[in-house]
């Protein structure tokens, strides 16, 4: 408890940002409410792999008197922060979730590191993700698996499995994940919190553990939109030491955001996405699209082309990619992998060259078609983030399950994977939770580069639903 | 170790020669054998899509694709 009465680990990143330029808060405060939920419940929920705490003491003690000084300060002044354990710190460790870079420290920083930094906000924990980023699921055979908040035996999702269980559970105001098939979207979905892939070249990937140069985006996980679309006006724009990063303007997204959907064009596809989605998921899905209806928003409904394109493609850029970064720990280290982690990366060694080349060249034209088919008549899709129910953590465990548990496993990212090939922005918000009590992913895409309308439409759902503010009563471990 | 098909015992060579990678565990071998099911998606795509004659860059179709339907 504090001066403005509430425990303030529960507050949204912008309130709590808010708060501390206020003076409301301290932002000592909130390390000491963000830690005392980490003390109470990450032996339950293992989002963590390392924590600095006497570092993070040192961050809020200063930004506290840096406050008191009067000077300018940021729009993420005091905000302790933690990320996925693969964002380069300077001298810090970084071990990408695996045994083979246990003891990695890096002597630079990534820039979306140094531009939060800029902004006022401090990291303060690596947190637990799938070995080198490489499963939807959130198993991690080297640092224990990560449990879901909401039910310790179900899966957090993954890759990001730390950056969505540590928002869900207030260990954290907001967590950067990374995005190759949907690593930021799936943990978002499954913890019930907020979280965005940006458009393809978006934000930078200097200092970023790469595990497909094709397909791989930084992103945050949040409690709300509001707080992506802080965090985005941060990271997003051009850096010169990520040459693939775009030359775009980037927008002030939070201005942006006035629930006001009238006007705007929401596909949802007839085809694809829905195939085969159970029907807990279809349900929360549909009551989601009458919330964005009643927000102004028109609904369409739309048959997605190239949709057999994309899903085989962006399987074999993924596979090639993933094989040829760890091709030579493959050969010199394979048994210091996951079973389920080599063995997913084996067969991209096969992928014929010839089909990759195929496969990238026509990414283009592919986007290029599909946006005009698409695009020329919707503004956004929406489309369930995970199309089952949550699976458990024992049933989709690959490495000790019976053949065919691969396939489960690599179902998860279904409706996500398509946007990393096609480049376009995608978000998760929550909007509903299953028989189980899990939680359930609504997702919205739009065009290259329209992460603003993206962002706006979830706020603008959110502003008529409370599924974002709902907090998992985490049980002992 | 698993029964081998004779598509996993080529591709199991295949990288052997050209990676210097044996099959790590027996899972491996099983999602080596999902890659008969990713020749046929690929094969069946043959014939729908070609070639671009001039040079082009993902990075430029994006930001094609940004204008594209946009209401002014």
């Amino acid at each position: 408890m504090t001066a403005i009465g509430l425990d303030v680990a529960n507050l949204s990143l912008v309130d709590a940002a808010d708060a501390v330029r206020q003076g409301e808060v301290s932002a000592v405060a909130l390390l000491e409410a963000c830690l005392a939920n980490l003390d109470a419940h990450e032996d339950a929920v293992n989002a963590t792999i390392w924590v600095d705490k006497e570092g993070a003491f040192a961050a809020a003690r200063a930004a506290d008197t840096k406050r008191a000084a009067g000077g300018p300060i940021g729009p993420l002044h005091g905000l302790p922060l933690a990320h996925k354990d693969m964002y380069y710190q300077a001298g810090r460790l970084s071990t990408c979730g695996s045994a083979i870079r246990r003891d990695f420290v890096p002597d630079y920083s990534a820039t979306v590191i140094e531009r939060l930094a800029a902004a006022g906000a401090y990291a303060f924990a690596g947190l637990n993700m799938a070995e080198f980023a490489q499963n939807g699921t959130g198993h991690n055979r080297h640092h224990g698996d990560c449990r879901n908040p909401w039910n310790l035996s179900y899966i957090t999702g993954g890759s990001s499995s730390g950056s969505g269980a540590a928002v869900a559970s207030r260990f954290t105001f907001a967590a950067l994940g990374s995005d190759t098939g949907g690593s930021i979207r799936l943990p978002a979905a499954a913890n019930g919190v907020s979280g965005i892939k940006p458009t393809q070249t978006r934000v930078s990937r200097y200092g970023v553990m790469p595990l497909s140069f094709s397909a791989d985006n930084v992103g945050p996980l949040a409690r709300t939109a509001r707080d992506c679309a802080r965090i985005m006006s941060v990271i997003a724009g051009h850096d010169p030491r990520d040459p693939t990063s775009a030359e775009m303007p980037v927008p002030d997204y939070e201005a942006g955001l006035n629930g006001d959907l009238r006007g705007v064009r929401v596909g949802v596809p007839k085809t694809y996405f829905l195939d085969d989605v159970d029907a807990p998921v279809r349900a929360a899905f549909e009551a989601s699209l009458a919330v964005l209806a009643g927000r102004g928003a028109t609904l369409v409904p739309l048959t997605l082309p190239l949709m057999d394109a994309v899903a085989t493609y962006a399987s074999v850029v993924s596979r090639v990619e993933g094989a040829t970064i760890h091709a030579e720990w493959m050969r010199q280290r394979p048994h210091d992998f996951a079973t389920h982690i080599n063995s997913r990366m084996f067969p991209g060694l096969a992928i014929p060259g010839t089909y990759y080349v195929e496969a990238l060249s026509r990414r283009g034209p592919i986007l290029k078609a599909f946006a005009t088919e698409v695009f020329g008549q919707v503004d956004l899709l929406a489309t369930p983030t995970i199309r089952i129910c949550l699976p458990t953590i024992a049933a989709t465990d690959v490495d000790d399950g019976p053949p065919g548990t691969e396939q489960l496993a690599l179902g998860i990212s279904i409706n996500t994977r398509p946007f990393n090939y096609l480049g376009l922005p995608a978000i998760s918000i929550p909007c509903g939770f299953d028989p189980n009590g899990l939680p359930i992913g609504l997702q919205i895409s739009g065009r290259p580069f329209a992460e603003d309308a993206v962002l706006q439409a979830a706020d603008a759902y959110q502003r008529d639903t409370d599924w974002h503010t709902r907090r998992p009563a985490i049980p002992a471990a | 170790m698993t029964e081998k098909s004779k598509f996993a015992d080529d591709m199991t060579a295949s990288i052997a020669t050209w990676h210097g990678v044996t099959p790590p565990n027996d899972v491996a071998l099983r999602m080596l054998g999902d890659l008969e099911k990713l020749i046929r998606d690929f094969e069946a795509l043959r014939g729908t899509l070609r070639f671009e004659d001039e040079p082009s860059s993902f990075e430029a179709a994006l930001r094609e694709a940004a204008s594209i339907g946009v209401r002014r």
